[in-house]
């Protein structure tokens, strides 16, 4: 059992501004939360406050319900898997792993036992002998996790441990962290700035940017719902698109246009018509998916007629990239389009499916 | 083959470092191997005795007492400044208020002349003037024959030697110290470990090479040992701060035996090429 709770936690180094700046959240037992963000956010920040590796300024950290602000690392019963895995050059894959336990006085037969179910976990067994040094990235990183494991701690935390690992194995290495925290059932907290990783993995994910948080929510409800125009714009790939504009119309039509006029969206069949309705006259941008605009009709209510000045074909489908009012957008094609760059083409958007945010304050209508 | 100025032109730039090397170094080493088989008081010519001078070193005793006064010296001084250099590092590469200064402090006696800390040292272990004996005395403990009893006198110049040479090695600890990533402290935290348990665990085996490093230096340094007796003791009392560097200057400025002294000297820079090739062996094992 470990429910970690996060009470208005803020920190700042001397008398500089405060990189985390007022953080309020709950991990529940069990859960795999993400942090993510840009560099410089403050995610490892937390992530090592959490840890006891850096001083909390204000605010409470409860595990538990126990406040733990001032306990040391050792008496969180935290287990942290290192960026650069921090695996002691010196000693083989058993002495890393078992370091913990020795510390602890845990009986030679209980160590060997943990060790070598651990190494079984992560199939390592055929490493123990080894030295961090005659070991891949990949076993390295398998290491660091057992060494965790080992320890059977009540929290886990992930300091980007797959960002020193090629693209192969980071997709392999997800899954099996996945795997991992089923087998477990611990509480974990991750931290990353791939939005990939963090779609994949999370249970729920917290978006950080300068020290806030921005969205703190499940990985669907983060794509489809996004707060504001930062989350919008970090989570998903391609990025979302957006277009700056107002609304406008009248009685029961609302529309988005844009600054220029080029772009004039229909949106009174959109489930927040209402919201929307209410907010004519107010500068807006609006955010569109690729998936959202495609080359064919269907059911996509809006026509766009542009350019396509850029294509990349990626197999099981097309971007296609043009520019509107001075801002480039993506769509994402089926693969069996015919597109052709520089020629006229006329483009469909999903209108219902977009999204509109307050220009001023960036947050979601 | 024809030689053009771009060829030429490294042999210009390397020939001052070439005559360097061939007048300072290599000229007196052959020139002293030469000497070992040559009895030769500078004045008369060179006289030709075959390996009589290393028969000679073998049945000399007092050469043989300033080798293990040397050692004796080794066998304090080594340990000493490897555990005060390696414990003021640790404490001079932590949080603490006025870091620079200390580091400064610390690195002072290295750059004072050896003939001034001699000296100065000399006085502080005066038997009855000497400054630690009369704070000694003024805590009621017995005065202490620093330099004048044979048991005490070549600790005491350990003593002093390692005050005078620890800043230079407190240095080298430090940057040894600087180079251990700081996520292996913090993972060893998480661990549990303390404070001696990170030192023992993650710092000592972390530092490895920096310690061999210093061993080798000490070794080094230290069987050269020459201006501490010289001054302080002139090598007595009763030869027991002897050194063995002393005794082959002696031997050779004092009794005029080049031949004899530069035997001396052939043997033991083998001697330490041999303890440094046993430490480094220990060291990677």
């Amino acid at each position: 059992m470990a429910t970690i709770t996060l009470s208005h936690i803020a920190k700042a180094y001397g008398s500089e501004a405060r990189v985390i700046k007022d953080v309020s959240l709950t991990v529940n037992d069990r859960e795999f939360v993400v942090f993510v963000g840009p560099s410089g956010c403050g995610k490892s920040t937390l992530l090592r406050m959490i840890a006891g590796l850096e001083a909390i300024t204000d605010g409470d950290l409860l595990l538990n319900g126990d406040r733990i602000n001032d306990h040391p690392p050792k008496d969180r019963d935290i287990a942290m898997v290192f960026q650069n895995y921090a695996l002691y050059p010196h000693m083989t894959v058993y002495e890393n792993m078992s370091f913990g336990l020795k510390l602890r006085h845990v009986s030679k037969a209980g160590i060997k036992e943990r060790v070598t179910q651990a190494a079984r976990i992560l199939e390592i067994e055929n490493l123990l002998d080894r030295k961090p040094k005659d070991m891949s990235g990949g076993q390295r990183q398998r290491v660091a996790i057992g060494r965790a494991i080992v320890r059977e701690p009540k929290v886990f935390l992930f300091d980007e441990p797959l960002s020193n690992l090629d693209a192969k194995l980071r997709g392999q290495t997800r899954l099996e962290l996945q795997k991992l925290h089923r087998s477990l059932q611990a509480t974990i907290i991750y931290v990353t700035h791939d939005q990939v990783e963090a779609m994949t993995l999370g249970d729920r994910i917290c978006v950080l940017r300068g020290g806030d948080v921005m969205q703190f929510d499940t990985p669907v409800t983060l794509y489809n719902e996004p707060a504001n125009l930062f989350v919008a714009g970090f989570i998903g790939s391609p990025p979302m698109n957006f277009l700056p504009g107002k609304l406008m119309g009248t009685g029961n039509s609302v529309q988005f246009e844009s600054e220029s006029g080029t772009v004039c969206l229909e949106l009174s069949a959109h489930p927040h018509r209402d919201v929307y309705a209410g907010n004519r006259g107010r500068a807006v941008v609006l955010g569109i998916r690729a998936e959202h605009i495609t080359d064919r009709p269907g059911t996509f209510s809006h026509s766009q007629s542009t350019t396509v000045d850029a294509l990349e074909h990626l197999g099981n489908e097309i971007f296609a990239y043009t520019m509107l009012e001075g801002v480039r957008f993506v769509a994402r094609l089926p693969a069996d389009s015919v597109m052709t760059i520089n020629n006229t083409a006329t483009l469909y958007w999903q209108a219902d499916k977009c999204h509109i945010f307050d220009a001023q304050t960036e947050r979601r209508l | 083959m024809k030689l053009t100025s771009k060829r030429l032109t490294p042999y210009i730039l390397i020939t001052p470092y070439l005559l360097h090397v061939a007048v300072f170094v290599l000229f007196p080493v052959a020139f002293s191997i030469v000497l070992t088989f040559h009895s030769w008081n500078i004045i008369s010519p060179m006289k030709y005795v075959g390996l009589d001078n290393y028969a000679h070193l073998l049945k000399d005793r007092l050469f043989w007492q300033s080798l293990w006064n040397t050692v004796r010296f080794l066998l304090v001084h080594i340990p000493l400044q490897i555990v005060v250099a390696l414990a003021l590092a640790e404490f001079l590469n932590g949080p603490i208020r006025g870091r620079a200064f200390f580091r400064a402090s610390f690195f002072l006696p290295v750059i004072v002349s050896g003939v001034v800390v001699t000296i100065l040292w000399q006085q502080l272990l005066g038997f009855n003037a000497g400054m630690i004996n009369k704070v000694l005395t003024g805590m009621s403990i017995p005065k202490v024959p620093w330099l004048e009893s044979p048991d005490v006198a070549m600790y005491a110049i350990a003593l002093m030697a390692t005050w005078k040479n620890v800043g230079l090695y407190i240095i080298l600890f430090l940057v040894g110290l600087q180079t251990v990533p700081m996520q292996y402290y913090e993972a060893a935290d998480l661990e549990g470990a303390t404070r001696w348990q990170k030192f023992r665990y993650v710092t000592l085996p972390m530092i490895n090479p920096t310690i061999f490093m210093v061993v080798v230096l000490s070794t080094i340094g230290g069987f050269s040992l020459f201006i501490e007796p010289y001054i302080m003791t002139e090598g007595g009392p009763l030869n027991s701060t002897l050194s063995a560097v002393m005794y082959i200057y002696r031997q050779a400025f004092q009794y005029y035996h080049m031949g004899y002294s530069a035997t001396l000297g052939f043997f033991f820079a083998l001697l330490i090429l041999a303890v440094v090739a046993v430490q480094k062996k220990y060291v990677e094992e």
